[in-house]
């Protein structure tokens, strides 16, 4: 057992609107083995009740728990206290969106942003009859390291592009877009090349790679991007 | 939340490429050949200045003065976009690029084109 200090961002919308929020220090006793989301959970049933966080599985499947520790962007039930290499530990909501309640931040134009780039399979074609559609190992092996996505934020949020662009359809979107336009059952690339070949789309990226870093499943949104790009300007030419 | 497309984005992102490439290209036979390398030499007026009135040099410095004077004031504009949200005070900031551009290309050739050695 070690003691280290947190360091967590407050904002209550009752009693600090319109202020930038608060920063509040909390000295926990962590034991072996502890992520973040431990710690959080600790501090909010025995230190105090008003901590206000998202959190679902636990086991960085749902997403919910991206944040910013230490200034960079992760899950905080993935994140061990250990591997952080400090004694004291900043966390802070996710950049680029409205804070709600301390570290809860509305995700609803990133949802937007998820839901304009049509995340999911078209088709025009009518399915076999007998069987689902099928798909080859190798067309299969194309959307390794896309369909992974949790949708936690995390890569949206670190992107300097999205902090100063709103309207950015982000790294994240962007990655769904790949995901589906790379599938080789889907049909649906002119309606989806619509929203993508766009300046707040595909050719807004400048390459930063902060996403890539920021990834807690380790996918790279950047070669998505650069693959939705090479698939626009060949329809282009 | 309507996303409603705009025509902007491909051309300047497809040309900052282009250009950028040329530049490189441009830059190591102007290092290649102004510098003698690998070799070296003396670089002064008298060895400079008849090469660059040449047709094929002035041809060669105007296209490095179009793809350099294009590939910074277009990364500028693409900058300005990111930060810059007005519709007005975008075009604005955008004429005022293409003015900047074409003072720095006419300032530019007039000095190119009629060198003589």
């Amino acid at each position: 057992m070690a003691e280290y200090l947190f360091r967590i961002f407050r904002y209550d919308p009752e009693k600090d609107e319109g202020t930038k929020g608060r920063v509040q220090e909390y000295k926990v006793d962590v034991q072996e083995g502890w992520t973040l989301l431990d710690v959080l959970v600790h501090i909010k049933w025995f230190m105090d009740g008003t901590l206000t966080f998202r959190r679902a599985c636990s086991h960085g499947i749902c997403g919910s728990c991206g944040m910013t520790i230490n200034g960079k962007n992760g899950l905080a039930c993935e994140t061990q206290i250990k591997d952080l290499g400090t004694q004291v530990i900043t966390v802070e909501p996710l950049r680029g969106f409205r804070v709600i309640k301390d570290l809860v931040v509305d995700m609803e134009p990133f949802y937007d942003k998820l839901y304009a780039v049509k995340p999911y399979l078209i088709t025009y074609t009518p399915p076999p009859s007998d069987r689902e559609r099928l798909q080859s190992p190798e067309d299969r092996k194309l959307l390794d390291g896309k369909y992974e996505c949790l949708l936690c934020g995390c890569c949206t949020s670190s992107c300097p592009t999205y902090w100063a662009d709103k309207d950015f359809l982000g790294p994240c979107a962007l990655l769904k877009a790949a995901k589906f336009s790379l599938d080789s059952r889907d049909e649906g690339w002119a309606e989806r090349v619509n929203v993508i070949d766009d300046k707040h789309g595909i050719w807004r990226c400048h390459t930063i790679f902060n996403c890539v870093e920021a990834c807690p499943k380790d996918l790279n949104p950047t070669k998505a991007i650069v693959e939705l790009r090479r698939m626009a300007l060949r329809g282009r030419l | 939340m309507k996303f409603p497309r705009t025509s902007g984005g491909f051309y300047a992102w497809l040309f900052q490429r282009l250009t950028g490439i040329l530049l490189v290209i441009l830059l190591l036979i102007h290092f290649a050949v102004t510098h003698n390398l690998p070799k070296g030499g003396t670089l002064t007026y008298a060895v400079v200045a008849p090469r660059l009135a040449t047709a094929t040099w002035k041809v060669f410095d105007l296209m490095f003065l179009v793809c350099a004077l294009f590939h910074g004031l277009n990364g500028v504009w693409m900058v300005i976009q990111d930060y810059v949200h007005s519709e007005t005070a975008q075009m604005w900031i955008y004429y005022g690029l293409c003015t900047l551009g074409l003072i720095l290309l006419i300032l530019g050739a007039i000095t190119v084109i009629p060198f003589k050695a």
